[in-house]
């Protein structure tokens, strides 16, 4: 076996040991918050989940534009697994913010900008993922869904904007719930985003190839029906 | 560790990912099947 | 240059006015704003923000119904392999259809808009004329991105609620502008200055007509 064909899984596994390290981590090394106490550790793994979130989405965005620039079927798979390992991260995201919000401000759900972006984006691209379903040709298909990578891409800032707007008067530790962290907690938070980001590569590669060998078994099956549909006439 | 919520949220967390693993393989049944009818027309087509 | 954008949207203006399409639609807004009305207590009125919503809700049902309408036409007749043939760019079809849509969505809510005064109770305050322009705004963008989206599920049955799942949450920041200004109109204290909405509504229509004119050459083929 090649390296490059056990890469992907390497990148999982050693993402999800240091994923685990970064566990043992928040727990043992970062110090306990003075006001929020031991719910603060959430953001350990809130963090890294939204922010990779929000580059997978970046590079659906990426992949699409480039799509259309010069078609390729390998950056409509990047995209495809991208926008699953994306809406994968985001809803973890929310759970682990609702959970958070409950302890921390008392309730699940607040309308803060954040927060309404990341539920927007979730439907975006929970959309986007159902044109997969779409009865249209394969190169169709991978086109509609570059176009909607980049309308939803671009919606982003949109609703952020908006949403700042539409609730202008929210506290300020809203804002700024990262600001003033010790540098035992910002060591830890790094390290989190680092190992969340080998995990991700690693998930986003695996199902990268596994779209690409799909593809390819669907390929050989359907000229092989047609083969037999020829021979069967003559 | 005396906060439940922060355990929820890891079960939450880790319930995700390995829900998407299981995805995964799930898929790789699928398209390992689809191998084997390919092989089998294969060897149809040298019976023949 | 815009000749053949002018053509199709009045051929599609009057195709839609002469068929039950655009009444369908006016009739499910309408509804829409009785079925809200039934979720208040006898002798309360709604408020300002609860009548704009319903107001922005009807008109966002209106344009999905409106566009599929729109890009019906040619999928029922075969013709649009026709269409791309002519010898215009492909932009005028998508300014064509914008258009055409923009004035059928407007068309409608000029029976939406008495209907929620009446219905829910509302009084226009001083402020009518920002709203009007919100209105101007708002449609555009409802227009641009119906009539770019419109256009992805052509040649497919599933097309109305995978267009509506799309649109909506695409469209939310528009529509977040649009009923807090329609807010103000019936009377409600605005929190924040309508005005910077106007610009927000204007960015947004800017940035998804630029990209609507960029891409729509990518969605709306020949191909099925």
């Amino acid at each position: 076996m090649s390296l490059k064909q056990i890469l992907p899984a390497l990148l999982a596994l050693a993402g999800g040991l240091l994923l685990a390290a970064g566990w043992w981590l928040i727990f043992m090394y970062a110090p306990t918050e003075a006001i929020m106490g031991a719910i603060q550790k959430i953001f350990y793994i809130h963090l890294p989940l939204s922010w990779w979130a929000l580059f997978s989405f970046f590079l659906v965005f990426l992949c699409s534009v480039a799509y259309l620039v010069r078609p390729g079927e390998h950056l409509d798979r990047i995209a495809r697994s991208c926008a699953e390992i994306g809406v994968l991260l985001t809803t973890l995201t929310l759970v682990t913010g609702m959970l958070w919000g409950r302890k921390a401000w008392g309730v699940w759900w607040t309308w803060d900008p954040r927060l309404t972006t990341a539920l927007i984006m979730w439907f975006i691209y929970t959309a986007y993922l159902l044109l997969g379903g779409l009865n249209l040709s394969e190169q169709r298909r991978r086109m509609v869904r570059a176009v909607v990578g980049i309308v939803a891409f671009a919606d982003v800032p949109l609703v952020f904007l908006s949403a700042r707007l539409w609730r202008s008067i929210h506290p300020a530790v809203f804002a700024n719930e990262s600001g003033g962290l010790e540098p035992e907690m910002k060591l830890v938070a790094l390290f989190s985003v680092l190992a969340m980001g080998f995990f991700w590569l690693g998930l986003v590669l695996v199902r990268c190839q596994q779209l690409k060998s799909q593809d390819r078994i669907e390929d050989l099956l359907s000229t092989e029906q047609n083969r037999e549909e020829q021979t069967e006439q003559l | 560790m005396t906060e439940p919520w922060v355990l929820y949220a890891g079960i939450a967390v880790w319930a995700g990912l390995g829900g998407y693993l299981v995805f995964l393989a799930i898929n790789q049944q699928r398209l390992a099947r689809k191998i084997s009818q390919l092989e089998q027309l294969k060897l149809e087509d040298n019976e023949d | 240059m815009l000749k053949l954008a002018l053509a199709l949207a009045r051929k599609d203006l009057s195709l839609a006015l002469r068929g039950a399409g655009l009444v369908q639609s006016i009739l499910l807004g309408l509804l829409l704003v009785f079925m809200f009305s039934l979720s208040q207590k006898t002798g309360s009125l709604a408020s300002g923000q609860m009548a704009a919503a319903i107001f922005w809700l009807s008109s966002l049902f209106c344009q999905t119904l409106v566009f599929n309408m729109l890009f019906a036409f040619e999928e029922t007749q075969g013709a649009r392999t026709c269409l791309l043939l002519s010898p215009a760019p492909v932009t005028d079809i998508f300014l064509g259809k914008a258009l055409a849509g923009f004035v059928l969505i407007f068309l409608a809510q000029i029976l939406f808009f008495p209907a929620i005064i009446v219905f829910l109770g509302q009084t226009v305050s001083q402020s009518w004329p920002m709203g009007l322009l919100m209105l101007f705004l708002a449609d555009t963008g409802l227009a641009c991105l119906g009539a770019l989206l419109g256009a992805l599920s052509q040649g497919q049955t599933a097309r109305e609620s995978l267009l509506s799942l799309l649109v909506f949450p695409l469209l939310a920041p528009l529509l977040l502008a649009a009923i807090s200004v329609f807010a103000a109109v019936f009377g409600e204290q605005a929190g924040e200055d309508p005005t910077s909405w106007i610009g927000f509504s204007a960015a947004f229509d800017a940035i998804f007509l630029a990209i609507a004119l960029m891409l729509f050459r990518f969605v709306y083929t020949g191909e099925d």
